[in-house]
Protein backbone atom coordinates (compact mmCIF):
# COMPACT_ATOMS: atom_id res chain seq x y z
CA UNK A 1 0.00 0.00 0.00
CA UNK A 2 2.46 3.12 -1.07
CA UNK A 3 5.14 1.47 -0.43
CA UNK A 4 7.74 3.78 -0.65
CA UNK A 5 11.65 3.22 0.55
CA UNK A 6 14.14 6.30 -0.10
CA UNK A 7 17.98 5.89 0.43
CA UNK A 8 19.06 9.78 1.08
CA UNK A 9 18.06 11.07 -2.67
CA UNK A 10 17.69 7.67 -3.96
CA UNK A 11 14.19 6.54 -4.45
CA UNK A 12 14.40 2.68 -4.58
CA UNK A 13 10.95 1.86 -3.98
CA UNK A 14 8.05 4.40 -5.47
CA UNK A 15 4.48 3.78 -3.90
CA UNK A 16 4.36 0.30 -4.84
CA UNK A 17 1.15 -1.27 -4.31
CA UNK A 18 0.60 -5.10 -4.61
CA UNK A 19 -1.40 -7.79 -3.45
CA UNK A 20 -0.45 -11.42 -3.28
CA UNK A 21 -2.84 -13.82 -2.99
CA UNK A 22 -2.55 -16.89 -0.10
CA UNK A 23 -1.16 -19.80 -1.66
CA UNK A 24 0.47 -18.52 -4.95
CA UNK A 25 3.81 -18.05 -6.46
CA UNK A 26 4.17 -14.60 -7.38
CA UNK A 27 6.88 -13.72 -9.50
CA UNK A 28 8.73 -10.28 -9.11
CA UNK A 29 10.32 -10.03 -12.17
CA UNK A 30 13.14 -6.69 -13.14
CA UNK A 31 16.30 -5.61 -13.73
CA UNK A 32 18.85 -4.96 -10.93
CA UNK A 33 17.94 -1.70 -9.28
CA UNK A 34 14.34 -2.24 -10.18
CA UNK A 35 13.38 -2.07 -6.31
CA UNK A 36 13.28 -5.72 -6.05
CA UNK A 37 15.17 -6.18 -2.85
CA UNK A 38 14.11 -3.15 -1.25
CA UNK A 39 10.49 -3.82 -1.00
CA UNK A 40 11.13 -7.58 0.23
CA UNK A 41 13.40 -6.41 2.62
CA UNK A 42 10.35 -3.76 3.31
CA UNK A 43 8.11 -6.72 3.59
CA UNK A 44 10.21 -9.27 5.45
CA UNK A 45 11.16 -6.04 8.02
CA UNK A 46 14.32 -5.73 7.32
CA UNK A 47 14.30 -2.24 6.65
CA UNK A 48 11.57 0.14 7.71
CA UNK A 49 9.50 1.65 4.12
CA UNK A 50 9.76 5.74 4.15
CA UNK A 51 6.53 5.79 3.48
CA UNK A 52 3.50 3.59 3.38
CA UNK A 53 3.12 0.34 4.64
CA UNK A 54 2.52 -3.68 3.84
CA UNK A 55 0.55 -6.27 5.46
CA UNK A 56 1.47 -10.09 5.45
CA UNK A 57 -0.54 -12.24 7.33
CA UNK A 58 -3.02 -9.21 8.14
CA UNK A 59 -0.35 -7.45 10.20
CA UNK A 60 0.99 -4.47 9.10
CA UNK A 61 4.84 -4.48 8.82
CA UNK A 62 5.26 -0.95 10.82
CA UNK A 63 2.96 -1.64 13.74
CA UNK A 64 3.38 -5.14 14.04
CA UNK A 65 6.78 -6.75 12.27
CA UNK A 66 7.28 -9.18 14.96
CA UNK A 67 4.10 -10.75 14.11
CA UNK A 68 4.64 -10.47 10.27
CA UNK A 69 8.27 -11.42 11.29
CA UNK A 70 6.93 -15.10 12.80
CA UNK A 71 5.40 -15.51 9.35
CA UNK A 72 8.11 -14.84 7.12
CA UNK A 73 11.20 -16.61 5.77
CA UNK A 74 13.46 -15.53 3.31
CA UNK A 75 16.53 -16.75 0.97
CA UNK A 76 18.47 -14.12 0.25
CA UNK A 77 20.09 -13.40 -3.28
CA UNK A 78 23.68 -13.78 -1.46
CA UNK A 79 23.97 -16.29 0.53
CA UNK A 80 23.63 -15.16 4.16
CA UNK A 81 25.34 -17.89 6.27
CA UNK A 82 27.45 -18.54 9.22
CA UNK A 83 30.78 -18.93 7.84
CA UNK A 84 32.55 -20.46 10.35
CA UNK A 85 29.80 -22.76 10.74
CA UNK A 86 28.79 -26.07 8.78
CA UNK A 87 25.60 -26.56 6.93
CA UNK A 88 24.54 -28.81 9.99
CA UNK A 89 25.07 -26.10 12.31
CA UNK A 90 23.13 -23.19 10.49
CA UNK A 91 20.16 -25.26 9.62
CA UNK A 92 19.47 -26.88 13.53
CA UNK A 93 20.06 -23.08 14.96
CA UNK A 94 17.84 -21.56 12.29
CA UNK A 95 15.07 -24.10 12.54
CA UNK A 96 15.55 -23.52 16.07
CA UNK A 97 15.21 -20.61 16.10
CA UNK A 98 12.45 -20.29 13.59
CA UNK A 99 10.79 -22.61 16.12
CA UNK A 100 10.46 -25.58 14.15
CA UNK A 101 9.62 -28.91 15.81
CA UNK A 102 12.21 -31.30 16.07
CA UNK A 103 14.78 -29.14 14.52
CA UNK A 104 17.24 -31.75 13.46
CA UNK A 105 14.94 -34.22 11.63
CA UNK A 106 13.93 -31.66 9.70
CA UNK A 107 17.61 -30.15 9.10
CA UNK A 108 18.37 -33.67 8.04
CA UNK A 109 15.68 -34.10 5.85
CA UNK A 110 16.24 -30.85 3.79
CA UNK A 111 20.05 -31.39 4.19
CA UNK A 112 19.12 -34.95 2.38
CA UNK A 113 16.88 -33.79 -0.26
CA UNK A 114 19.38 -31.11 -1.73
CA UNK A 115 22.05 -33.63 -1.69
CA UNK A 116 23.90 -31.09 0.81
CA UNK A 117 24.00 -34.46 3.31
CA UNK A 118 27.79 -34.83 2.55
CA UNK A 119 28.77 -31.64 3.07
CA UNK A 120 27.41 -31.13 6.07
CA UNK A 121 30.09 -31.00 8.18
CA UNK A 122 32.48 -28.49 5.84
CA UNK A 123 32.70 -24.98 7.09
CA UNK A 124 30.01 -22.97 5.10
CA UNK A 125 33.20 -20.64 4.04
CA UNK A 126 34.59 -23.25 2.07
CA UNK A 127 31.58 -24.54 0.13
CA UNK A 128 31.35 -23.73 -3.81
CA UNK A 129 28.97 -20.87 -4.69
CA UNK A 130 25.97 -23.31 -6.15
CA UNK A 131 26.14 -25.30 -2.10
CA UNK A 132 26.39 -22.16 -0.12
CA UNK A 133 22.92 -21.14 -2.17
CA UNK A 134 21.69 -24.36 -1.63
CA UNK A 135 21.57 -23.81 1.81
CA UNK A 136 20.26 -20.42 1.86
CA UNK A 137 17.46 -22.15 -0.07
CA UNK A 138 17.17 -24.64 2.09
CA UNK A 139 16.86 -22.11 5.40
CA UNK A 140 13.43 -21.27 4.12
CA UNK A 141 12.78 -25.52 3.16
CA UNK A 142 13.85 -26.22 6.97
CA UNK A 143 11.07 -23.63 8.47
CA UNK A 144 8.28 -23.70 5.98
CA UNK A 145 7.19 -20.30 6.39
CA UNK A 146 3.84 -18.95 5.76
CA UNK A 147 5.04 -16.60 3.35
CA UNK A 148 8.06 -17.24 1.96
CA UNK A 149 10.38 -14.88 0.24
CA UNK A 150 13.42 -15.98 -2.32
CA UNK A 151 14.84 -13.96 -3.91
CA UNK A 152 16.93 -15.53 -7.27
CA UNK A 153 16.63 -19.55 -5.58
CA UNK A 154 18.81 -20.48 -8.98
CA UNK A 155 21.11 -18.15 -9.26
CA UNK A 156 24.76 -20.10 -9.19
CA UNK A 157 23.16 -23.20 -9.43
CA UNK A 158 23.63 -26.19 -12.03
CA UNK A 159 20.70 -26.97 -14.35
CA UNK A 160 19.51 -30.10 -12.33
CA UNK A 161 19.61 -28.08 -9.09
CA UNK A 162 17.69 -25.90 -10.91
CA UNK A 163 15.24 -28.15 -11.27
CA UNK A 164 15.44 -29.63 -8.02
CA UNK A 165 14.76 -26.26 -6.43
CA UNK A 166 11.89 -25.62 -8.89
CA UNK A 167 9.68 -28.75 -7.52
CA UNK A 168 10.93 -27.96 -3.66
CA UNK A 169 9.21 -24.44 -4.54
CA UNK A 170 6.68 -25.69 -5.95
CA UNK A 171 6.06 -28.49 -2.74
CA UNK A 172 6.08 -26.03 -0.58
CA UNK A 173 3.50 -23.76 -2.29
CA UNK A 174 1.35 -27.25 -2.37
CA UNK A 175 1.43 -27.25 1.42
CA UNK A 176 0.31 -23.87 1.85
CA UNK A 177 3.29 -21.33 1.90
CA UNK A 178 2.69 -18.36 -0.41
CA UNK A 179 5.72 -17.30 -1.98
CA UNK A 180 7.20 -14.66 -3.40
CA UNK A 181 9.33 -15.12 -6.75
CA UNK A 182 12.14 -12.77 -7.24
CA UNK A 183 14.21 -13.24 -10.03
CA UNK A 184 16.21 -12.07 -13.01
CA UNK A 185 15.19 -15.30 -15.19
CA UNK A 186 12.52 -15.19 -17.30
CA UNK A 187 11.85 -18.55 -17.62
CA UNK A 188 11.93 -19.44 -14.10
CA UNK A 189 9.31 -16.95 -13.43
CA UNK A 190 7.19 -18.51 -16.50
CA UNK A 191 7.62 -21.88 -14.95
CA UNK A 192 6.77 -21.24 -11.76
CA UNK A 193 4.92 -18.15 -10.96
CA UNK A 194 0.91 -18.41 -10.99
CA UNK A 195 1.54 -14.35 -11.40
CA UNK A 196 4.27 -11.96 -12.37
CA UNK A 197 4.53 -8.70 -11.46
CA UNK A 198 7.00 -6.56 -13.11
CA UNK A 199 8.98 -3.53 -11.26
CA UNK A 200 11.07 -1.10 -13.30
CA UNK A 201 12.69 2.00 -11.69
CA UNK A 202 11.01 1.05 -8.46
CA UNK A 203 7.44 1.42 -9.59
CA UNK A 204 5.06 -1.88 -10.32
CA UNK A 205 5.02 -1.69 -14.36
CA UNK A 206 1.64 -4.56 -14.35
CA UNK A 207 1.23 -7.77 -12.14
CA UNK A 208 -1.01 -10.30 -13.91
CA UNK A 209 -0.78 -14.73 -15.03
CA UNK A 210 1.96 -15.17 -17.24
CA UNK A 211 -1.02 -16.13 -19.67
CA UNK A 212 -2.43 -12.64 -19.44
CA UNK A 213 0.73 -10.69 -19.84
CA UNK A 214 1.19 -12.72 -23.05
CA UNK A 215 -1.89 -12.06 -24.51
CA UNK A 216 -1.85 -8.53 -23.25
CA UNK A 217 0.52 -7.50 -25.72
CA UNK A 218 -1.17 -6.20 -28.99
CA UNK A 219 -0.47 -9.21 -31.98
CA UNK A 220 2.16 -10.86 -29.48
CA UNK A 221 1.59 -14.52 -30.99
CA UNK A 222 3.34 -15.07 -34.49
CA UNK A 223 1.86 -18.13 -36.77
CA UNK A 224 3.93 -18.17 -39.81
CA UNK A 225 3.09 -20.54 -42.78
CA UNK A 226 5.12 -21.48 -45.75
CA UNK A 227 3.61 -22.52 -49.11
CA UNK A 228 4.17 -24.84 -51.92
CA UNK A 229 4.00 -21.93 -54.13
CA UNK A 230 3.93 -18.10 -54.14
CA UNK A 231 0.53 -16.91 -52.54
CA UNK A 232 -1.88 -14.72 -54.19
CA UNK A 233 -3.13 -11.36 -52.82
CA UNK A 234 -6.44 -12.58 -52.96
CA UNK A 235 -5.47 -14.78 -49.94
CA UNK A 236 -3.42 -11.93 -48.26
CA UNK A 237 -6.46 -9.38 -48.22
CA UNK A 238 -9.25 -11.76 -47.29
CA UNK A 239 -6.61 -12.71 -44.40
CA UNK A 240 -6.22 -9.52 -43.40
CA UNK A 241 -10.03 -8.96 -43.20
CA UNK A 242 -10.23 -11.89 -40.91
CA UNK A 243 -11.09 -10.26 -36.61
CA UNK A 244 -8.48 -10.46 -34.83
CA UNK A 245 -5.45 -10.71 -36.71
CA UNK A 246 -3.57 -7.20 -35.85
CA UNK A 247 -0.95 -7.44 -39.08
CA UNK A 248 0.47 -9.56 -41.74
CA UNK A 249 3.81 -9.14 -43.61
CA UNK A 250 5.13 -11.12 -46.54
CA UNK A 251 8.47 -12.23 -45.43
CA UNK A 252 9.33 -14.18 -48.79
CA UNK A 253 6.37 -14.69 -51.54
CA UNK A 254 6.00 -18.47 -50.03
CA UNK A 255 6.52 -17.18 -46.46
CA UNK A 256 3.74 -15.55 -44.73
CA UNK A 257 3.94 -14.13 -41.00
CA UNK A 258 0.87 -13.33 -39.27
CA UNK A 259 0.78 -11.88 -35.69
CA UNK A 260 -2.14 -11.96 -33.66
CA UNK A 261 -3.36 -12.86 -30.46
CA UNK A 262 -4.54 -15.99 -28.77
CA UNK A 263 -3.36 -17.66 -32.09
CA UNK A 264 -4.57 -21.27 -31.09
CA UNK A 265 -8.14 -20.09 -31.70
CA UNK A 266 -7.50 -18.37 -34.76
CA UNK A 267 -5.57 -20.79 -36.26
CA UNK A 268 -9.07 -23.17 -37.24
CA UNK A 269 -10.16 -20.27 -38.76
CA UNK A 270 -7.52 -19.18 -40.85
CA UNK A 271 -6.51 -22.35 -42.11
CA UNK A 272 -9.91 -22.78 -43.25
CA UNK A 273 -10.13 -19.61 -45.82
CA UNK A 274 -6.72 -20.70 -46.85
CA UNK A 275 -8.44 -24.43 -47.86
CA UNK A 276 -11.26 -22.70 -49.37
CA UNK A 277 -9.02 -20.47 -51.35
CA UNK A 278 -6.85 -23.91 -52.63
CA UNK A 279 -3.73 -22.80 -51.07
CA UNK A 280 -1.21 -25.58 -50.65
CA UNK A 281 0.52 -25.24 -47.32
CA UNK A 282 4.17 -26.71 -46.18
CA UNK A 283 4.70 -25.61 -42.89
CA UNK A 284 2.81 -24.05 -39.92
CA UNK A 285 4.89 -22.51 -37.19
CA UNK A 286 3.27 -21.24 -34.42
CA UNK A 287 5.11 -18.88 -31.50
CA UNK A 288 3.27 -17.27 -28.07
CA UNK A 289 5.33 -14.28 -26.93
CA UNK A 290 8.05 -15.01 -24.32
CA UNK A 291 7.97 -13.22 -20.82
CA UNK A 292 11.18 -11.43 -22.20
CA UNK A 293 8.67 -9.63 -24.98
CA UNK A 294 6.07 -8.81 -21.83
CA UNK A 295 8.82 -7.40 -20.29
CA UNK A 296 10.01 -5.02 -23.34
CA UNK A 297 6.71 -4.45 -23.58
CA UNK A 298 5.99 -3.00 -20.52
CA UNK A 299 9.40 -1.63 -19.53
CA UNK A 300 11.11 -0.39 -22.70
CA UNK A 301 14.51 -2.55 -22.05
CA UNK A 302 15.34 -5.84 -21.79
CA UNK A 303 16.56 -7.61 -19.45
CA UNK A 304 20.40 -7.59 -19.23
CA UNK A 305 21.27 -11.34 -20.03
CA UNK A 306 24.54 -10.75 -17.64
CA UNK A 307 22.16 -10.29 -14.79
CA UNK A 308 20.35 -13.49 -15.50
CA UNK A 309 22.26 -16.96 -14.58
CA UNK A 310 22.74 -18.98 -17.40
CA UNK A 311 20.89 -22.16 -17.97
CA UNK A 312 17.31 -23.48 -18.54
CA UNK A 313 16.00 -23.20 -21.72
CA UNK A 314 11.97 -21.67 -22.44
CA UNK A 315 9.25 -23.79 -21.86
CA UNK B 1 23.79 -16.49 22.52
CA UNK B 2 24.21 -20.11 21.53
CA UNK B 3 25.95 -18.83 18.10
CA UNK B 4 28.02 -15.96 19.78
CA UNK B 5 29.73 -19.13 22.38
CA UNK B 6 30.16 -20.99 19.30
CA UNK B 7 32.26 -18.57 17.94
CA UNK B 8 34.72 -18.49 20.66
CA UNK B 9 35.52 -21.98 21.07
CA UNK B 10 36.07 -21.58 17.27
CA UNK B 11 38.75 -18.95 17.89
CA UNK B 12 40.97 -21.47 20.28
CA UNK B 13 44.15 -19.50 19.51
CA UNK B 14 43.44 -16.28 19.83
CA UNK B 15 42.05 -17.11 23.31
CA UNK B 16 45.35 -18.81 24.04
CA UNK B 17 47.06 -15.71 22.62
CA UNK B 18 44.92 -13.75 24.85
CA UNK B 19 45.37 -15.80 27.99
CA UNK B 20 48.97 -15.91 27.84
CA UNK B 21 49.27 -11.75 27.95
CA UNK B 22 47.10 -11.69 30.84
CA UNK B 23 49.07 -14.35 32.01
CA UNK B 24 52.51 -12.61 31.63
CA UNK B 25 51.12 -8.89 32.92
CA UNK B 26 49.95 -10.45 35.82
CA UNK B 27 52.60 -13.13 36.40
CA UNK B 28 55.52 -10.74 35.15
CA UNK B 29 54.92 -7.41 35.37
CA UNK B 30 52.39 -7.44 37.97
CA UNK B 31 55.21 -8.83 40.41
CA UNK B 32 57.75 -6.28 39.53
CA UNK B 33 55.61 -3.46 39.93
CA UNK B 34 54.15 -4.39 42.68
CA UNK B 35 58.11 -4.41 44.58
CA UNK B 36 58.26 -0.95 43.10
CA UNK B 37 55.10 0.10 45.29
CA UNK B 38 55.29 0.26 49.00
CA UNK B 39 52.88 2.74 49.89
CA UNK B 40 50.06 1.31 49.25
CA UNK B 41 49.42 -2.75 51.01
CA UNK B 42 49.29 -5.56 48.64
CA UNK B 43 49.68 -3.64 45.30
CA UNK B 44 50.26 -7.02 44.06
CA UNK B 45 46.32 -7.95 44.40
CA UNK B 46 45.32 -4.68 43.71
CA UNK B 47 47.07 -4.80 40.53
CA UNK B 48 45.87 -8.64 39.23
CA UNK B 49 42.20 -7.47 40.04
CA UNK B 50 42.46 -4.54 37.43
CA UNK B 51 44.06 -6.55 34.97
CA UNK B 52 40.76 -8.76 35.07
CA UNK B 53 38.46 -6.49 34.87
CA UNK B 54 40.49 -4.85 32.01
CA UNK B 55 40.60 -7.21 30.10
CA UNK B 56 36.95 -8.45 30.48
CA UNK B 57 36.50 -5.03 29.23
CA UNK B 58 38.67 -5.41 25.99
CA UNK B 59 37.07 -9.13 25.47
CA UNK B 60 33.61 -7.86 25.52
CA UNK B 61 34.15 -4.65 23.03
CA UNK B 62 34.86 -7.47 20.54
CA UNK B 63 30.94 -7.72 19.97
CA UNK B 64 30.77 -4.47 17.99
CA UNK B 65 33.19 -5.43 16.12
CA UNK B 66 31.61 -8.31 15.09
CA UNK B 67 28.66 -6.03 14.23
CA UNK B 68 30.90 -4.42 11.24
CA UNK B 69 32.10 -8.34 10.26
CA UNK B 70 28.40 -8.98 10.26
CA UNK B 71 27.33 -6.29 8.09
CA UNK B 72 30.38 -6.76 5.78
CA UNK B 73 28.99 -10.33 5.34
CA UNK B 74 25.28 -9.01 5.17
CA UNK B 75 24.74 -11.10 7.65
CA UNK B 76 23.11 -8.63 9.70
CA UNK B 77 19.92 -8.70 7.28
CA UNK B 78 20.02 -12.52 7.86
CA UNK B 79 19.66 -11.49 12.18
CA UNK B 80 16.84 -8.64 11.56
CA UNK B 81 14.93 -11.25 9.55
CA UNK B 82 14.35 -13.72 11.72
CA UNK B 83 11.47 -13.64 14.04
CA UNK B 84 12.63 -12.16 16.94
CA UNK B 85 12.25 -9.04 18.62
CA UNK B 86 14.98 -6.60 18.34
CA UNK B 87 15.35 -6.11 22.22
CA UNK B 88 16.07 -9.80 22.52
CA UNK B 89 18.60 -9.80 19.56
CA UNK B 90 20.35 -6.52 20.71
CA UNK B 91 19.79 -8.05 24.66
CA UNK B 92 20.75 -11.44 23.78
CA UNK B 93 24.51 -10.31 21.94
CA UNK B 94 24.73 -8.15 24.73
CA UNK B 95 24.60 -11.39 27.25
CA UNK B 96 26.70 -13.27 25.32
CA UNK B 97 29.28 -10.68 24.81
CA UNK B 98 29.39 -10.54 28.57
CA UNK B 99 29.51 -14.19 29.13
CA UNK B 100 31.91 -14.87 26.36
CA UNK B 101 34.41 -12.40 28.28
CA UNK B 102 32.98 -14.31 31.49
CA UNK B 103 34.08 -17.67 29.86
CA UNK B 104 36.99 -16.11 28.39
CA UNK B 105 38.80 -15.00 31.84
CA UNK B 106 37.00 -17.69 33.95
CA UNK B 107 40.34 -20.04 33.91
CA UNK B 108 42.56 -17.07 34.95
CA UNK B 109 39.58 -16.14 38.14
CA UNK B 110 39.97 -19.23 39.40
CA UNK B 111 43.30 -19.71 39.64
CA UNK B 112 43.52 -16.13 41.04
CA UNK B 113 40.87 -16.99 43.33
CA UNK B 114 42.90 -19.94 44.42
CA UNK B 115 46.40 -17.87 45.04
CA UNK B 116 44.55 -15.19 47.02
CA UNK B 117 42.11 -17.85 48.95
CA UNK B 118 39.16 -16.37 48.77
CA UNK B 119 36.80 -19.12 48.60
CA UNK B 120 33.91 -17.75 50.28
CA UNK B 121 30.77 -18.74 48.04
CA UNK B 122 29.22 -15.60 49.04
CA UNK B 123 32.12 -13.15 48.11
CA UNK B 124 33.33 -15.23 45.05
CA UNK B 125 29.90 -14.96 43.69
CA UNK B 126 29.26 -11.41 44.42
CA UNK B 127 32.30 -10.66 42.60
CA UNK B 128 31.37 -12.84 39.50
CA UNK B 129 28.05 -10.97 38.91
CA UNK B 130 30.18 -7.73 39.21
CA UNK B 131 32.30 -9.00 36.53
CA UNK B 132 29.26 -10.09 34.49
CA UNK B 133 27.14 -6.90 34.63
CA UNK B 134 30.45 -5.08 34.03
CA UNK B 135 31.08 -6.89 30.53
CA UNK B 136 27.26 -7.09 29.52
CA UNK B 137 27.37 -3.38 30.36
CA UNK B 138 30.31 -2.67 28.07
CA UNK B 139 28.91 -5.09 25.11
CA UNK B 140 26.03 -3.14 25.32
CA UNK B 141 28.24 0.26 24.69
CA UNK B 142 29.96 -1.53 21.85
CA UNK B 143 27.20 -2.36 20.14
CA UNK B 144 25.59 1.20 20.81
CA UNK B 145 28.56 2.49 19.33
CA UNK B 146 28.90 0.25 16.36
CA UNK B 147 25.53 1.19 15.43
CA UNK B 148 25.69 4.65 16.08
CA UNK B 149 28.78 5.41 14.07
CA UNK B 150 27.90 3.22 11.08
CA UNK B 151 31.66 3.44 10.36
CA UNK B 152 34.21 0.74 11.03
CA UNK B 153 37.13 3.24 10.70
CA UNK B 154 35.08 5.71 12.71
CA UNK B 155 34.33 2.88 15.29
CA UNK B 156 38.29 1.60 15.44
CA UNK B 157 39.47 5.11 16.23
CA UNK B 158 36.50 6.00 19.22
CA UNK B 159 37.25 2.54 20.38
CA UNK B 160 41.12 2.70 20.57
CA UNK B 161 40.79 6.30 22.06
CA UNK B 162 38.44 4.96 24.26
CA UNK B 163 40.27 1.93 25.39
CA UNK B 164 43.26 4.28 26.17
CA UNK B 165 41.25 6.99 28.57
CA UNK B 166 39.19 4.45 29.97
CA UNK B 167 41.85 2.13 31.30
CA UNK B 168 43.95 5.30 32.13
CA UNK B 169 41.11 7.38 33.85
CA UNK B 170 40.03 5.24 36.15
CA UNK B 171 40.82 2.86 39.11
CA UNK B 172 42.12 -0.32 37.42
CA UNK B 173 45.37 -0.07 37.77
CA UNK B 174 45.77 2.78 40.65
CA UNK B 175 43.79 4.14 43.55
CA UNK B 176 41.85 7.21 43.26
CA UNK B 177 43.78 9.21 46.03
CA UNK B 178 47.17 8.61 43.82
CA UNK B 179 46.25 10.51 40.81
CA UNK B 180 46.50 14.11 40.42
CA UNK B 181 43.21 15.98 41.24
CA UNK B 182 41.54 16.24 37.73
CA UNK B 183 42.63 12.81 36.70
CA UNK B 184 40.81 11.87 40.53
CA UNK B 185 37.39 13.20 39.12
CA UNK B 186 37.02 12.04 35.39
CA UNK B 187 37.62 8.95 37.29
CA UNK B 188 34.63 9.22 39.18
CA UNK B 189 32.82 9.01 35.78
CA UNK B 190 34.28 5.81 34.75
CA UNK B 191 31.80 2.55 34.85
CA UNK B 192 36.00 0.64 34.95
CA UNK B 193 36.30 2.30 38.31
CA UNK B 194 33.15 1.12 39.79
CA UNK B 195 33.67 -2.16 38.38
CA UNK B 196 36.97 -2.80 39.33
CA UNK B 197 36.34 -1.28 43.18
CA UNK B 198 33.49 -3.66 43.03
CA UNK B 199 35.26 -6.69 42.72
CA UNK B 200 38.03 -5.99 44.83
CA UNK B 201 35.34 -5.31 47.33
CA UNK B 202 33.62 -8.82 46.95
CA UNK B 203 37.10 -10.34 47.05
CA UNK B 204 38.44 -8.37 50.93
CA UNK B 205 40.26 -5.91 49.24
CA UNK B 206 41.28 -3.13 51.60
CA UNK B 207 38.12 -0.85 51.26
CA UNK B 208 40.40 2.24 52.43
CA UNK B 209 41.31 2.28 48.39
CA UNK B 210 38.09 1.66 46.85
CA UNK B 211 34.23 3.54 46.20
CA UNK B 212 31.85 2.80 48.03
CA UNK B 213 30.97 -0.49 47.04
CA UNK B 214 26.77 0.76 47.18
CA UNK B 215 27.52 3.49 45.09
CA UNK B 216 29.71 1.49 42.46
CA UNK B 217 26.55 -1.03 42.44
CA UNK B 218 24.23 1.86 41.38
CA UNK B 219 26.14 3.00 38.64
CA UNK B 220 27.48 -0.15 37.46
CA UNK B 221 23.43 -0.80 36.90
CA UNK B 222 22.65 2.72 35.42
CA UNK B 223 25.88 1.91 32.88
CA UNK B 224 24.18 -1.53 31.42
CA UNK B 225 20.85 -0.22 31.66
CA UNK B 226 21.85 2.64 30.17
CA UNK B 227 23.73 1.15 26.98
CA UNK B 228 21.65 -1.61 26.42
CA UNK B 229 18.39 0.55 25.86
CA UNK B 230 20.63 2.76 23.74
CA UNK B 231 21.92 -0.17 21.64
CA UNK B 232 18.31 -1.56 21.06
CA UNK B 233 17.34 2.28 19.83
CA UNK B 234 20.20 2.78 17.61
CA UNK B 235 20.28 -0.87 16.41
CA UNK B 236 16.60 -0.42 15.55
CA UNK B 237 16.22 2.63 13.90
CA UNK B 238 19.44 2.74 12.19
CA UNK B 239 19.15 -0.37 10.69
CA UNK B 240 15.74 -0.78 10.15
CA UNK B 241 16.07 2.51 8.57
CA UNK B 242 18.46 1.13 5.86
CA UNK B 243 21.25 3.06 6.29
CA UNK B 244 23.65 0.59 6.54
CA UNK B 245 22.97 -0.93 3.20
Amino acid sequence: MGLTKKYGSTLAVDHLNLEVQEGEILGLLGPNGAGKSSALMMLSTIIKPTEGTAEVGGFDVRKNPYEARELIGIAFQEAKLLWMNTPWEILNWHAKVCGVKNPRQAAEAILKELNLWDARKKLALELSGGMKKRVEIAKVLVQRPKVAIVDEPTAQIDISGKYQIWEKIRSLRDEGSTIILATNELSEADRLADRVAIMCHGRLRICDTPRNLKDSIPGGDVIDIRFETPVENRAVSELKGIAGIVDLALVKPTHMRIYLNRAEKMLPKIMQLLSTLHVGINSINMKEPSLDDVFFHYTGTILDETQATPGVPSP
Amino acid sequence: MERDLQSLIRHKSILVMRWFFVIVQIGIFGLAVSRLIVVMPNYYNYYAMGVIVMTMYSVAIFTGYEIYDEADDGFVEYLLSLPITRRELVLGRSLAGGLRSFIFMSPIIAVFLLIIGVLDPLKVLTALVALYGFAFGVSGLSITLAVGLKSGDRFDIIMGALDAFIVRLSTALYPQAFMPGPIATLSMFNPLSYATDLFRWSLNFDIRFLANPAVALIVLVIFLMTFNFAGVMIYERNLEGGSWR
